[in-house]
């Protein structure tokens, strides 16, 4: 397994590519961000003035944008800059997956107590919810499947009801692959939504089952509107990420200060980051635990590989603290296990069919890989039925 | 009449599509599929799949998607056919008449010899008289060395011995159908496309031209359908990262009448 | 009748795309060269890409022509042929080498003249359809179609012309004699005009 020479990221993370140097993708467009200057950085305000300008003079609608919000830290960031820097009135939406720990419930409903700003919230029903968990995780391993799609669904659908052409996202997405270089200014895509958010899948694939039963109307928060209906309205999807400097650790101290947003109480299991993913308790725990399953690497190693460029950790305490957290079976499991109804051997058995056999081995019953020190370590018993492993076994050829 | 066309370009790298700088750094943006399904559904007037993979590896490096994953680029280019149903000219890795014509039963219509034509422009002969002219677009990649434009060969990574205008004539001569220009110089800085450069293929040669490398913003697209007189504009990355953008760039064309098809959405 | 498409199987050429296509579109089709194939099915398809002596040589080599002349010719049975796959039902072709055609609209292929157009003749162009004919359609003849080619078709008689085209010269683009019809452009990569003109041709 061919890590990259500068962060802990393999070469088989999701949609990284590693140059001929050996340096990947998103140390590349880090570095590329990161040696703007401030020459860059006005320029690029200047660009995103003159978004702020096209929303005040074409807006028919009552709100001047949507700003899909979670709650989290990036969520009042970007909704502190559209209102106290641009004095514009945004529509909060926030797709509810049912998912949220206590802090990340407090902050959700504290957005519109602390901004000046109406706030939907839409949270399809649990019994659906459960069911695509289920699904989610039994057709692709990933039980969050649900919230990808509401997440990047349910606000474009509000937007496009309530006749408002602009919503306002924060972070460039993927920038953990590193898919874009300063000079693209990408925007809220359906391709993007669809082939890497969603995974290919739509919500027609979850009608059919013939044991869990969803029906068409179950699932309208998850229609993403026509082109036709886009273009006619002209919805955008802007990411401030291409125009202001990002950075979370500044975010969520500055968010904490002005508006009491509230990180965790506690620690994760699975990191050792307080201030991510509070709207879903599952982000760095099952799910994010599934694509260690998948791939072998986890949430920690997009933290540290993030640390390591901001010069916050060296290389080797990143592959410490990797070393410590990556593999870790989080309590969350049985949390979840509990809302869908399930036992323990059931997560294993079908959560062992996506060992992917560019990263895993089998030996001696146990599943095997070489970590990012080198070394190599067992991770778990295999799960799997004797026909499974054989066809495990003819993939790995 | 007939209409200039407005031309995406997909580079496929070992299975993915990519995005490229300078025709040296990459990165992945994603399923061809998907991105050959978005420019259908647009009205692209073309689509050029380039096969950029330095190795024969093709692989989705992952197996939970939604996708097939297709271990050669023909496999590739056999899935896109059975719901793309715009023109397509393919191109890498062509070395053989055998070669071209794998992809033309596959479901190209063109296709684009790059290096294969360089090393021998006798072949760009044979397959215009084997398959016709019409099917055989030879691809140039030039850049900037001396003040001089250079015909580079694999992947942009050698110079040749040609300077264009040299190359213009032998390839012309040899039978082939249409030219498409990339320069690797302005190749995703976004910055524009070189119009001197494409001025200088268009005054060359007596063949459809299309043009590629550097487009930014819509306004690049509108220099070059005033200020040249090229047949067909080409653009890779920047078709990439915005929702609509074959239809938008085409309507600000249509709509400064510079001759091309009008703006539609399809429904494959 | 239920429709069945043959699309002639002659071992190369752009047939991949015209069946994805006639399939999609929700037709029975098969991709063949076999006697029963061709006997069973209700309307003959001859795509083409490349040269005209190619195309010619392959037909020959697989007695293909027999097969066209008894269900084209002697049992009636409605044919199309596309772009190359149109120039071959000529009685002569003049590209690189003067090659003898299937025959079956007389006429002469030659080089376009595109009075100082650059040929070839590749992209989007419009049709100008004669009146009142069978395939006439308001949507589709404001569309355009995809051109790719530098030889047109001569006819011998001027009222075989159904459609035409202008690139330089005005050269006939849709063909037609009795039930065998030629279409210059491909209609199976004419995205919408493509669809909309097939579905027209499936009803003769």
């Amino acid at each position: 397994m061919v890590y990259c020479k500068k962060c802990v990221y393999p070469i088989i993370s999701v949609n990284l590519e590693i140059g001929e140097d050996g340096i990947c993708s998103s140390c590349k467009t880090f570095e590329e961000f990161n040696s703007l200057t401030s020459y860059d950085w006005e320029e690029k305000k200047k660009k995103f003035e003159i978004i702020v300008e096209q929303i005040k003079k074409n807006n028919k609608s009552n709100y001047d944008c949507v700003i899909p919000v979670s709650g989290g830290k990036d969520s009042y960031y970007q909704t502190h800059k559209i209102i106290s820097d641009y004095k514009l009135k945004p529509l909060l939406v926030t797709y509810h997956g049912n998912n949220y720990l206590p802090e990340g419930d407090f902050n959700r409903d504290n957005m519109r107590k602390v901004f000046d700003a109406d706030h939907i919230v839409w949270g399809p029903s649990v019994e659906v919810l459960k069911k695509l968990n289920i699904l989610g995780f039994e057709k692709m391993g990933d039980m969050n499947w649900h919230a990808h799609c509401g997440i990047f669904t349910s606000p474009i659908i509000i937007a496009a009801k309530f006749k408002i052409p602009f919503l306002i996202w924060g972070e460039i997405p993927w920038d953990i692959s590193g898919m874009y270089k300063a000079n693209d200014y990408p925007e809220f895509s359906a391709r993007v939504r669809h082939e890497h958010g969603l995974r290919g899948y739509e919500w027609q694939d979850f009608i059919h089952h013939k044991d869990i039963k969803i029906l068409e109307k179950d699932m309208i928060w998850a229609k993403y509107p026509s082109d036709e209906e886009i273009v006619k309205l002209g919805i955008r999807g802007i990411y401030i990420g291409n125009y202001f400097k990002w950075d979370p650790n500044e975010h969520s101290k500055l968010m904490q200060s002005l508006y009491n947003w509230k990180p965790l109480e506690g620690n994760f299991q699975r990191t050792y980051r307080k201030i991510s993913n509070l709207d879903d308790r599952y982000e760095s725990g099952i799910h994010d635990l599934l694509k260690f399953i998948k791939f072998g690497y986890g949430r920690c190693s997009d933290h540290a590989s993030k640390d390591i460029r901001t010069g916050y950790l060296s290389r080797d305490e990143a592959i410490k603290l990797v070393m410590k957290y990556d593999h870790v079976v989080s309590d969350d499991l049985y949390y979840w296990l509990k809302y869908i109804g399930k036992d323990e051997n059931y997560f294993w058995k079908i959560a062992d069919k996506f060992r992917d056999p560019r990263t895993w081995k089998i030996k001696d019953g146990n599943w095997i890989k070489e970590n990012v020190d080198g070394s190599i370590s067992s991770y778990g018993k295999v799960h799997l039925t004797p026909d499974e492993i054989d066809l495990f076994n003819k993939k790995n050829k | 009449m007939k209409k200039r066309r407005l031309i995406p370009v997909l580079l496929i790298k070992n299975g993915m599509v990519v995005q490229s700088r300078n025709f040296k750094e990459f990165q992945k943006i994603g399923m061809v599929k998907t991105s050959v399904k978005r420019c259908s559904e647009w009205g692209s007037d073309e689509l050029i799949l380039l096969d950029i993979s330095r190795e024969n590896k093709y692989d989705l490096n992952r197996d939970d998607l939604n996708f097939v994953n297709n271990n050669s680029f023909i496999d590739i280019v056999l899935d896109i056919s059975k719901s793309c149903f715009m023109p397509i000219t393919v191109g890498g890795k062509i070395y053989s008449l055998k070669d071209i014509e794998n992809y033309l039963v596959s479901g190209a219509d063109k296709v684009a010899i790059n290096t294969s034509a360089v090393l021998d422009p006798k072949f760009l002969d044979l397959a215009s008289k084997k398959f016709g002219s019409q099917c055989i677009v030879n691809s140039v990649d030039v850049k900037l060395i001396n003040n001089k434009y250079i015909v580079c060969i694999n992947n942009g990574s050698e110079v040749s011995s040609y300077e264009l205008k040299e190359w213009l004539k032998i390839s012309e001569q040899n039978g082939t159908g249409e030219i498409f220009i990339n320069s690797i110089d302005n190749d995703g800085r976004g910055n524009g496309f070189d119009l001197e450069l494409i001025n200088l293929v268009e005054s060359n040669i007596n063949i459809p031209v299309v043009c590629c490398g550097g487009a930014g913003k819509f306004e690049h697209f509108l220099e070059v359908a005033e200020k040249t007189n090229v047949d067909g504009i080409a653009a890779a990355n920047f078709f990439q990262h915005v929702d609509q953008s074959v239809f938008l760039t085409k309507k600000i064309l249509y709509e400064k009448n510079f001759n091309f098809r009008e703006p539609r959405f399809l429904k494959i | 009748m239920l429709n069945k498409i043959c699309i002639i199987d002659y071992g190369s050429g752009n047939q991949k795309s015209l069946y994805n296509l006639i399939d999609y579109l929700g037709y029975n089709v098969c991709l063949s060269r076999d006697q029963q194939d061709i006997s069973n099915s209700s309307h003959l398809l001859l795509p083409g890409v490349g040269s005209y002596a190619d195309l010619m040589e392959k037909i020959k080599s697989l007695n293909l022509d027999d097969l066209i002349n008894e269900h084209v010719l002697i049992k009636k049975k409605p044919f199309l042929g596309i772009c190359v796959g149109m120039q071959v039902l000529s009685t002569l072709g003049n590209e690189n080498v003067r090659t003898k055609g299937l025959d079956l609209i007389e006429g002469e292929v030659r080089i376009i003249n595109s009075f100082g157009l650059k040929i070839p003749h590749i992209g989007w162009n419009n049709i100008n359809l004669k009146k009142n004919s069978f395939l006439e359609n308001k949507i589709l003849f404001n569309l355009d179609f995809y051109f790719l080619h530098s030889y047109v078709f001569d006819l011998k008689d001027k009222n075989n012309a159904i459609g035409f085209t202008e690139y330089g010269e005005t050269f006939p683009s849709i063909i037609n004699k009795e039930n065998i019809w030629g279409f210059q452009f491909h209609p199976e990569k004419s995205q919408e005009a493509g669809q909309l003109i097939l579905k027209k041709f499936f009803h003769f």
